[in-house]
């Protein structure tokens, strides 16, 4: 269960699903009882402890970002329902500000994917779904996390299914949570560093609706309204700061047969102010967005062998107001048009091939092809053993922010220019009923050219400076082994990331040639352990990274870590009803470590989440 | 507890006599007692403001020899630095309101002596140590948004270099600046709207009266003659501390999109170096610029003749040697570097130090 499957089977995931084109590229599919065991908490810690992505953050409860693969916090697609949500005004994303329960399903695609899922793709993409529940029936849910420092949450659901007649199903998911971290911490230092004194407020509503029928039709509507307020020394009146983010994501997709139509419209706003917020200043960006997409599929003679040609286009309208841009309202379009194909060879050969143009108003992107290949190198009842490679261009639409800020934005900026290659090989290994391995390892290479730089020497206005190359290496490895009543199962990443800028554009660029990108770690490792009886479970997550330098010449960092969460869970049912309870000991090493602004994070702390959940059958 | 204190004192005194009279210092020599503090700003939300430390005759620097010495950082930008009663004060501006401080180390060890926190130090801006058992911080007090950036009036905080601790506030203006200590009195200047300075009896701690100057006064230093010299939006103003008078005003320059900052007086007093910059909007708003140098007895300022044709993030003269200190910052997420001139403009090296140099601290014993 702990298993990362990089799986060459098609999916049977409907819709735009972007994996089944990503040949050669390595995709982490996070299981649920993962995300089931986060989903009190935001994704950066679900990813955090199960990924070797990299996080910038302020403290809890704050800004996050995040580096994939030793890129910046703009190269990291974040996809809802194969739909990008970063945030167009800045091109990426809080991490802080989603919530695992958000989401039923995570992806996790490793590597530039441009030419498959657009922009922001060049690190690698982040895959959110919604699940369809397949059985009919209805089932309750009311969770509540009572966590240290008076921090709470608490989730209110319902999932339901019905058969409306011979042809027809519905099913559908509805969410409310609603949390709030006082950070109310016993001792404001920590080593002699401060503990940020901050509030968190975080309220949400996720609502899902499937209908589809026996001849291939599905039409689903999906909502996610998140609203987070982030404050910064809430009990100093006047000189406290509030962020509030609030994202309003809608979507509608049909698929009829072979043809799917998507249209979307997603508002993002957030709110600065500080002392009495009186006067914030306010930003506010809209997206309405629709895709069409047609698959054709051909068998090529053999039974194994078949070719998947996906095409389709996107258009795009952008209207954002931002205080601070050369214009109060500014509007633009967006469109794409591309050729995702899938071509099975024979059974063990798998190769894709894609190809996109975007087009937008004042801007040209690049073509941007990719290809990628699989192989079943050696198989056998007992084991698999694949090899697989990629490489693809990748692009970024610069953001809303570096072209229409006044002064330091830069309307003539042009594309970054990149090309990702990378290899790796996969083997399973099955010798008995007890046990099962699986191992990887994948080397990458990603140029960035033109990568787009604040450039301190102007002011901070944004140029088209740097070169940055991203190397490194990934090995995985994990174990289940299973004994009647009896699991136990763990996982290790260990991830190498080496990132450097590589230009000489001034005379103090010098200093920084050659140097690790600011926070990113050169050597970073998850580990998970896991032990199971019957319906209890004993976890440990362990997550290590390396120094994160702060300076661009790499004179100064903040020293590596080590973190360790413990979470023992057990279900309890009664009839219809079943209880989850779960304890979490979170730092439980009670390791000192510092955040990007230079305070500590909390040293070791709990949480009790109780889950109840009501079953119609 | 009090006999440490008063041994303290008792060493710092010594060291101030020995100083100012060039005498033999009978105390064993400290780490920090002879070179060069530089104060790095730091990069504002990352608090990574540090002190590097240089004797004269080196050409590497020691980086934050606070965290050295006391294991943990200063968490904040390094806004200020004063010594004075065998003590060294330290001012940290944090991002976040509520986590700025003085910090007082000793000043020949910099082995932390005290915290002063908030509600009692709100972005601290300078710093004076008027006499061995008093300094003076001014603050801004909390800030607004952009708006209303300076919306609380301004006030210094009296430190007790005994207790140390901050025994008042004198409340001032908004947006008290910079301090120069002229005898018992010491003139306070400001940013923002303020166009008057503040004089302030050191003894008494009252505010004696307020001198109309211009547009967002602050004082310089007090030239050969004891004239204090004050900048004033594009002008200099030199002011008679015993009328109170402004005998001069000078234009600085004739560029209208210059601005002069970063004002340093000679160690002989008689001459004033200054930067004199703008930011380009034809040219991506590059920070552009020279320094100049005026003498006091000068009736007009011309900028014409650059003693450097380069644009500084610090500038300070060293009293001791008197070469010229300048700092450079390439970019705030990178080491910053310090060039040393001579008085007819070359440049003799450069030591590289950290984050945005922006302020120095000369040190001789």
């Amino acid at each position: 269960m702990l298993a990362d499957s990089i799986s060459l089977e098609a999916v049977t995931v409907h819709g735009s699903a972007p994996e089944r084109f990503m040949a050669g590229l390595k995709v982490q599919r996070l299981d649920s009882i993962t995300i089931q065991q986060f989903r009190f908490q935001p994704l950066t810690d679900l990813l955090t402890f199960t990924t070797p992505l990299a996080f910038r953050n302020y403290g809890p409860g704050q800004l996050t970002t995040v580096s994939f693969r030793g890129t910046s916090s703009n190269h990291t697609a974040l996809l809802w329902n194969g739909i990008n949500i970063n945030q167009p005004t800045l091109g990426q994303t809080d991490f802080s500000t989603i919530p695992v329960a958000g989401f039923d399903r995570l992806s996790v695609q490793y590597g530039s994917s441009a030419s498959v899922v657009g922009t922001d793709a060049v690190g690698g993409s982040i895959l959110l779904g919604s699940a369809p529940q397949t059985e009919p029936g209805l089932s309750l849910m009311a969770g509540r996390q009572q966590g240290s420092f008076a921090n709470q949450q608490t989730q209110l659901g319902a999932r339901y299914g019905v058969r409306l007649n011979n042809s027809w199903t519905f099913s559908g998911k509805t969410l409310l949570y609603d949390g709030q971290m006082n950070n109310d911490y016993p001792d404001r230092q920590r080593r002699g560093y401060a503990l940020e004194a901050t509030t968190t407020a975080q309220q949400g509503l996720v609502q899902d609706l499937f209908f589809h029928n026996t001849k291939g039709h599905r039409l689903s509507a999906h909502l996610w309204v998140t609203d987070n307020q982030f404050t910064l020394t809430p009990e100093n009146l006047s000189s406290r700061e509030l962020t509030r983010t609030q994202s309003r994501r809608t979507m509608v997709q049909y698929e009829a047969g072979a043809w799917t139509l998507r249209s979307a419209w997603i508002r993002d706003i957030i709110d600065f102010g500080r002392g009495d917020f009186s006067d914030m200043s306010h930003s506010e960006t809209d997206r309405f967005a629709n895709r069409l997409e047609r698959e054709f599929q051909w068998n090529l003679g053999q039974p194994a062998s078949s070719l998947t040609l996906r095409i389709g286009g996107e258009w795009s309208h952008y209207r954002t107001r931002v205080d601070g841009y050369v214009l109060p309202v500014i509007t633009e379009d967006r469109g794409d048009l591309f050729a995702l194909m899938r071509w099975q060879a024979t059974r063990r050969w798998l190769v894709s091939a894609n190809l996109r143009q975007a087009f937008v108003t004042r801007f040209d992107p690049p073509f941007t092809p990719s290809v990628g290949t699989e192989y079943f190198v050696s198989e056998s009842a007992k084991h698999l053993l694949t090899a697989r490679g990629s490489v693809g261009r990748s692009y970024r639409v610069p953001t809303l922010n570096e072209r229409y800020w006044k002064n330091l934005g830069n309307p003539d900026i042009r594309p970054e220019s990149g090309l990702n290659k990378e290899a790796g090989a996969e083997l399973r290994l099955s010798p008995n009923a007890i046990h099962t391995f699986t191992t990887s390892l994948t080397a990458y290479h990603n140029r960035v050219d033109d990568w787009t730089y604040w450039n301190p020497d102007r002011n901070y206005r944004v140029e088209n400076l740097q070169l940055v190359v991203a190397r490194g290496l990934e090995a995985q490895a994990g174990w289940q082994g299973s004994w009647g009543q009896l699991t136990a199962g763990s996982r290790a990443i260990y991830a190498l990331t080496r990132t450097s800028q590589e230009r000489v554009y001034d005379v103090y660029a010098v200093d920084i040639i050659g140097k690790q990108l600011v926070y990113v770690p050169i050597h970073s490792g998850t580990l998970t352990i896991y032990l199971q009886r019957g319906r209890s479970r004993l976890t440990g997550q362990l997550q290590a990274g390396s120094r994160r330098y702060y300076t661009f010449d790499n004179t100064k960092y903040l020293p590596g870590y080590i973190l360790a969460n413990l979470l023992a869970e057990t279900t309890l049912k009664w009839g219809t009803w079943q209880g989850r309870l779960q304890g979490q000991v979170h730092n439980v090493l009670d390791t000192f470590y510092l955040n990007v602004k230079r305070n500590a994070m909390p040293g070791r702390h709990f949480s009790i989440n109780l889950l109840l959940t009501y079953n119609s059958k | 507890m009090n006999k440490l204190v008063l041994r303290v004192l008792g060493v710092g005194l010594l060291a101030g006599i020995s100083w100012s009279c060039q005498e033999r210092d009978p105390e064993p020599q400290q780490a920090y007692d002879n070179g060069v503090f530089v104060l790095n700003a730091g990069n504002f939300t990352d608090n990574n403001g540090s002190i590097s430390f240089f004797n004269r005759e080196k050409t590497t620097a020691e980086g934050d020899i606070f965290f050295k010495e006391n294991g943990a950082a200063l968490t904040g930008g390094v806004q200020g630095y004063a010594e004075g009663g065998g003590y060294g004060l330290i001012l940290v501006d944090n991002s976040t309101a509520g986590q700025d401080k003085v910090e007082i180390v000793n000043s020949g060890t910099f082995k932390r002596e005290a915290t002063l926190a908030a509600p009692d130090i709100e972005n601290p801006r300078s710093v004076v140590v008027v006499n061995a058992t008093k300094a003076y911080v001014a603050c801004w007090d909390a800030t607004g948004d952009f708006s209303n950036f300076y919306k609380n009036p301004g006030y210094i905080a009296v430190v007790d270099l005994v207790t140390k601790k901050v025994t008042k506030k004198i409340a001032v203006n908004k947006g008290a600046e910079r301090m120069v200590q002229v005898g018992n009195d010491v003139y306070l200047g400001y940013v923002g709207d303020a166009n008057s300075i503040t004089v302030i009896d050191a003894g008494t701690d009252a505010i004696k009266r307020s001198i109309q100057v211009g547009t967002a006064p602050n004082p310089i230093a007090v030239d050969a003659n004891g004239k204090i010299w004050v900048s004033s939006g594009k002008e200099v103003v030199r002011i008679n501390p015993q009328s109170n008078a402004v005998e001069t005003t000078l234009k600085v320059g004739s560029d209208l999109r210059k601005s002069a900052s970063h004002f340093a007086m000679s160690p002989d007093r008689q001459n004033i170096y200054f930067l004199y910059s703008f930011y380009d909007a034809a040219d991506g708003y590059k920070q552009k610029g020279e320094v100049y140098r005026f003498s006091i007895n000068d009736t007009s300022i011309s900028a014409t003749q650059p003693f450097a044709n380069r644009v500084f993030s610090g500038l300070s003269v060293d009293p001791m040697q008197g070469l010229i200190y300048a700092g450079v910052t390439p970019s705030f997420k990178q080491s910053g570097y310090v060039l040393r001139y001579r008085t007819d403009g070359s440049v003799v090296d450069s030591v590289k130090v950290e984050i945005a140099p922006s302020g120095f601290y000369f040190k001789q014993k």
